[in-house]
């Protein structure tokens, strides 16, 4: 056995680094399940990040890892390493809130493919978390379970939907936690608190399981602490699922290997175009700096223009409204009172769409992608973004329940994230830096379909170069 | 009838669904601004005619020797 890893230090591992770690004899599942717990139990009043804590079966799961590696048993590739997820995973038997109040007792029958997919590679599951509900907000408010609060400061939101996710792996409460992003509900909270949030190309990874919200954009993925946390992730959790027919049927390939640090020659484009209109001063100062880190290794930074970004911004919109509004018409006849007031306002205008709208921006989603390919990925590797254009708002300014002329403010914060699930492209949101109030700024790398392998290979050598990623807030 | 009432008694009278609060209002008339971006997008797009799977798509767009 080598020498073992301070408990001190132990929550601060990345995922990948605790796996490595137990695999090679350096520290106990126990303990790695035991330090996060004593991170949630310390902290998680503030960030209210945890819906439901189960923590005697994640202390057994631990002990009978430890059991297994003693016995010389083969070990998973994410073995014994304690992991929560965004209360929409289904798991059987168990209560999926969604977080919402329509759904508080809701046990849904059968387990989502993804979680067998970690169970299988040995992950601890430690419970669920905090979200919008029903994934439907960017920031993070939730009437039924409280507001999730961004750990870099308290008053500031964690971005969402997947706010429990992001929040909590910033917090060190746990090393990875399932998002899921529909217009950018791994991304930006992610960005907002500072972590890793890969949302990969659309049906790479299976939906079985997992409560939808728009069936043509949404996406199960990680919030982690870096890309090769997020490379090992998708690796154990992408693949063809028979449960779930729209998934790929693409070989998988071996993620971590495509993480060289070597970017030399790699071409990337920045749209002068949409995703930098209105953008702060502080975001922008941190997103050049993040191109410059890019050249720094050897990348070739171009800007362009990609015309097409207005009328995939427009379609994206429509599909995800109207596909919502689908999924929810009979809890809006039946129960429309149970629904915070920001989501039942949201969902209202998306009953307003004509019908011929909806099918037109599908019919359209195919050519569309391969103009935007031919704008933009056509004689360059990725495009790089900033993932919000804002700094991060406060909980009180994006408060519609509170104030609905927040209105605005609130669905903004999804411009940049929101073209890359209608386009159906592999994005990553990695951290480039803080602007002026000390919260996190995230960097924003899309690539074409089915090139995880060059998104990542990008994230991780960035995040070699510049070690934002490490950085920690101070609960 | 305002134009507002007359989007309310649509979506009344095709989904059986009523405003639920004022913010909802205010999601209503936010439609304006898609509507004013769709407009803009008038006679450059329109339906496919052309058989144009979107996951034809994603496979078609993968990186070069993928």
């Amino acid at each position: 056995m080598n020498a073992p890893v301070a408990a001190a230090d132990l929550a601060s591992l990345s995922m990948t680094e605790a796996a490595d770690a137990f695999a090679a004899g350096e520290v106990t599942a126990t303990a790695l399940t035991e330090a996060c717990l004593a991170r949630i139990a310390a902290h998680d009043g503030v960030v209210n990040s945890v819906i439901r804590l189960d923590r005697d079966a994640a202390l057994e799961a631990a002990a009978a890892a430890d059991a297994a590696r003693a016995a010389g048993r083969p070990l998973g590739r994410l073995a014994g390493v304690p992991m929560m997820h965004k209360d929409m995973y289904y798991r059987a038997g168990k209560v999926s809130s969604c977080g919402s109040h329509i759904r508080r007792d809701y046990k849904p029958a059968a387990t989502a493919t993804v979680l067998e997919r970690l169970d299988a590679a040995g992950a601890i599951d430690m419970g669920t978390l905090n979200m919008a509900e029903f994934a439907q907000n960017p920031t993070g408010h939730n009437r039924h379970f409280g507001d999730c609060h961004n750990p870099w400061n308290p008053a500031y939101c964690t971005g969402g939907s997947s706010s429990g996710s992001g929040a909590g792996v910033a917090a060190r409460f746990f090393y990875a936690a399932l998002g899921s992003d529909t217009g950018g509900s791994i991304r930006l909270p992610a960005t907002l608190c500072g972590v890793t949030g890969l949302k990969a190309t659309q049906t790479r990874v299976s939906r079985a399981g997992v409560m939808p919200l728009s069936f043509s954009c949404d996406n199960v993925g990680p919030l982690v602490r870096t890309a090769r946390d997020a490379a090992r992730f998708l690796g154990v959790t992408a693949g063809h699922d028979p449960r779930d027919p729209t998934s790929a049927r693409e070989a998988v390939p071996d993620y971590e290997a495509a993480l060289t640090g070597d970017i030399r020659g790699m071409r990337i484009a920045v749209c002068e175009n949409w995703f930098l209109e209105g953008a702060d001063a502080p975001v922008v100062a941190a997103f050049e700096a993040a191109l410059q880190a890019l050249r720094t290794r050897g990348a070739v930074v171009t800007r362009i223009a990609a015309p097409s970004l207005r009328a995939i911004a427009a379609y994206t919109a429509l599909v995800s409204r109207v596909e919502g509004a689908a999924i929810h018409a009979n809890w809006m006849r039946e129960h429309p009172d149970d629904y915070a007031i920001h989501l039942s306002a949201r969902i209202y205008g998306g009953y307003a769409f004509p019908g011929h709208l909806y099918v037109e921006a599908l019919s359209r989603r195919g050519p569309l992608l391969r103009q935007f390919v031919a704008e933009a990925l056509t004689g360059h590797d990725l495009v790089a973004t900033p993932t919000l254009r804002t700094r991060v708002p406060t909980l009180a300014e994006t408060d519609i329940d509170a104030d609905p002329s927040n209105w605005s403010r609130f669905m903004a914060v999804s411009a940049n994230t929101r073209p890359f699930n209608y386009l159906g492209l592999p994005t990553v949101s990695v951290p480039c830096g803080f602007d002026d109030r000390g919260l996190p700024v995230g960097l924003q790398l899309a690539g074409r379909p089915f090139g995880e392998a060059t998104v990542l290979r990008a994230a991780d050598a960035f995040q070699q170069e510049t070690g934002w990623h490490r950085k920690a807030p101070a609960l | 009838m305002e134009p507002d009432r007359v989007t309310m008694e649509a979506i009344g009278r095709w989904s059986g669904i009523a405003l639920p609060n004022e913010a909802a209002r205010i999601g209503l008339a936010d439609n304006a601004a898609l509507i004013a971006e769709l407009e803009a997008l008038r006679g450059g797009m329109g339906f496919e005619e052309e058989p144009s799977g979107f996951e034809a798509a994603l496979r078609d767009c993968k990186e070069p020797g993928q």
